[in-house]
């Protein structure tokens, strides 16, 4: 289908999180969520994951998570993808296009 | 016209089963793949790239290659990134621009399995082929993979229920471990679930390790799990007749990174005093295998090389792709067959989207979307030939099934292109 596909976008701009999460944020149908780490913050929609503990929240790869990752690697190579402390928050916000990601990473913002 | 034996260009599984019916130039039908095989073999026409272009703008291909030669002569440190989904051939020439070019030659690897290769060079591996796991594998740990959904036909071809020469009922004679921090669906199939805590695989390998070499361990609880479930674990990795790790990015992407795949070839090492036991890592794009061993017979290394001496160096952390992106080096790059625009964090994908790139992509990306020159390509597998390097190493030849559209070359003859324009600047 490709990368600018809707199946491609739908799956990588959510989160999934816990059903105990939900309740603890009281998430509600029209809210999502605003993810934030040291890097940087962006906003994603939401699914529950009955499979995640409360605490943890799962990001699929993808131009969304890596605006909050970061490019330092410890001199191995490699980023660290998984385990990172993230701050998250129901929003109003609207979630970015790919295009908007696109133009956010063109215009060094 | 019906071809069998067709060998799917998605992921390291390389099924060499398909089936492929043609009719009128295009593919009607395909047998035997995944659902994910099947998208890109029934859609690999849809969205493609059918013109090359500079700075958004339709230009012939010869006027394009120029341009690209054109970027690549002026640059003093280009980043040549990418070919885990190509074939060996391109790869090869992809080389050879690095080399000729001083430039820094990176694949993806150093995004998933990098950490994989730095392990197993420092302490070595205890591999087999995967036709190996299907006829003799008793035991078989899933650990921070996911193949129900990223290596779709892995289970029925070779991991879990299919028969063998040794495990003649199938999945009833085997056993099915899971290790992960969330229930996948992989661990929703398994015998045995066990979640951990996230970023303390390695603390859970070494206590396996020490279990196995019968030494007592004091703690209560290890990595979020009851110390008698891991000696139960422990025991019945020994109690295998054939055990096998296929392990994932859950040990390579999180805390540890090379350090936890050194600890999980450490237990394996000490199971193998005992018993016969294995470890596979799960690699990802269909030729990031080959991608690591083309580069290694060309030049001694298996990614992250620097040519900018003359001769090839190797330092992962210093001449990986993202390493040189967000040290703000690279003042050029040749992105083929990947995706560093979706893939790399922010900081390093700013730098890319300040420097002239070229592209060689099927269809539009993120990256595409940076670059200043796209030349579209022939899929591999599809529309040109070539070998690809299944994830236990054995080598597969692609097929062409079909004729890209016109005017459309592989990557391989669009290298060859840009690397003869090299050439001829140079004189």
């Amino acid at each position: 289908m490709g990368k600018l596909s809707k199946s491609y976008v739908e799956s990588v701009n959510h989160v999934q999180l816990s059903p105990d999460d939900i309740k603890e944020l009281a998430l509600e149908n029209t809210h999502n969520l605003r993810i934030s780490t040291e890097i940087g913050s962006v906003t994603v929609y939401w699914f529950e994951d009955k499979g995640l503990d409360a605490g943890m929240v799962f990001f699929p790869y993808g131009p969304w998570a890596n605006q909050v990752f970061s490019s330092t690697t410890g001199s191995t190579g490699m980023p660290i993808m998984k385990g990172i402390p993230a701050t998250i928050m129901p929003t109003d916000d609207k979630v970015q296009a790919l295009e908007e990601i696109v133009e956010k990473i063109r215009s060094g913002g | 016209m019906q071809h069998t034996d067709i060998v799917c260009p998605f992921c390291g599984c390389l099924c060499d089963d398909l089936e492929v019916t043609i009719k009128d130039g295009h593919i009607e039908s395909v047998k035997n793949a995944c659902t994910i095989s099947q998208s890109k073999f029934m859609n690999h026409h849809e969205n493609r790239i059918t013109v090359s272009t500079i700075n958004g703008k339709e230009t012939e291909l010869e006027k394009t290659v120029e341009k690209a030669v054109e970027i690549l002569a002026s640059a003093r440190r280009p980043l040549i990134y990418g070919l885990s989904s190509t074939e060996c051939g391109a790869i090869s020439k992809a080389v050879e621009i690095a080399e000729y070019t001083g430039g820094v030659l990176d694949n993806t690897s150093s995004v998933c399995h990098g950490p994989t290769i730095l392990a197993l060079q420092q302490v070595g591996e205890s591999k087999t082929m995967l036709g190996e796991v299907k006829n003799r594998a008793d035991l078989v740990i899933f650990w921070g993979s996911n193949p129900t959904e990223a290596h779709l036909r892995h289970i029925v071809r070779y991991s879990v229920t299919p028969k063998g020469m040794y495990i003649r009922e199938g999945k009833k004679d085997r056993k099915i471990v899971v290790v992960d921090v969330r229930e996948t669906r992989t661990a929703k199939m398994a015998d045995k679930f066990l979640k951990i805590d996230h970023n303390k695989d390695f603390e859970l390998l070494l206590a396996l390790r020490a279990l196995v070499r019968g030494e007592k361990l004091e703690a209560k609880e290890i990595a979020g799990l009851p110390i008698e479930e891991i000696k139960k674990l422990a025991e019945e990795m020994e109690k295998a007749k054939f055990g096998v790790v296929f392990f994932g990015l859950g040990l390579t992407q999180s805390d540890g990174r090379h350090m936890n795949i050194d600890a999980a070839v450490g237990l394996v090492s000490e199971l193998n005093r005992k018993t016969k036991f294995v470890l596979t890592p799960m690699r990802g794009h269909y030729n990031v295998s080959g991608a690591n061993t083309v580069t290694t017979w060309q030049t001694g290394y298996p990614y992250a090389v620097d040519f900018s001496t003359g001769y090839p160096r190797y330092n992962p952390g210093e001449f990986t792709a993202i390493d040189v992106l967000s040290r703000e080096e690279a003042d050029a790059a040749l992105i083929i067959a990947s995706d560093p625009g979706a893939t790399f964090p922010k900081d390093a994908a700013k730098h890319l989207a300040q420097i002239p790139v070229i592209t060689l992509d099927q269809k539009h990306t993120p990256t595409t979307m940076l670059s200043e020159v796209v030349i579209p390509v022939a899929t591999a597998g599809i529309e040109a030939e070539g070998t690809a390097y299944r994830m236990d190493g054995v080598p597969l030849k692609l097929s062409k099934i079909i004729d890209p559209i016109e005017g459309v070359y592989s990557d391989r003859e669009v290298l060859d292109m840009i690397l003869t324009g090299l050439k001829e600047a140079k004189q």
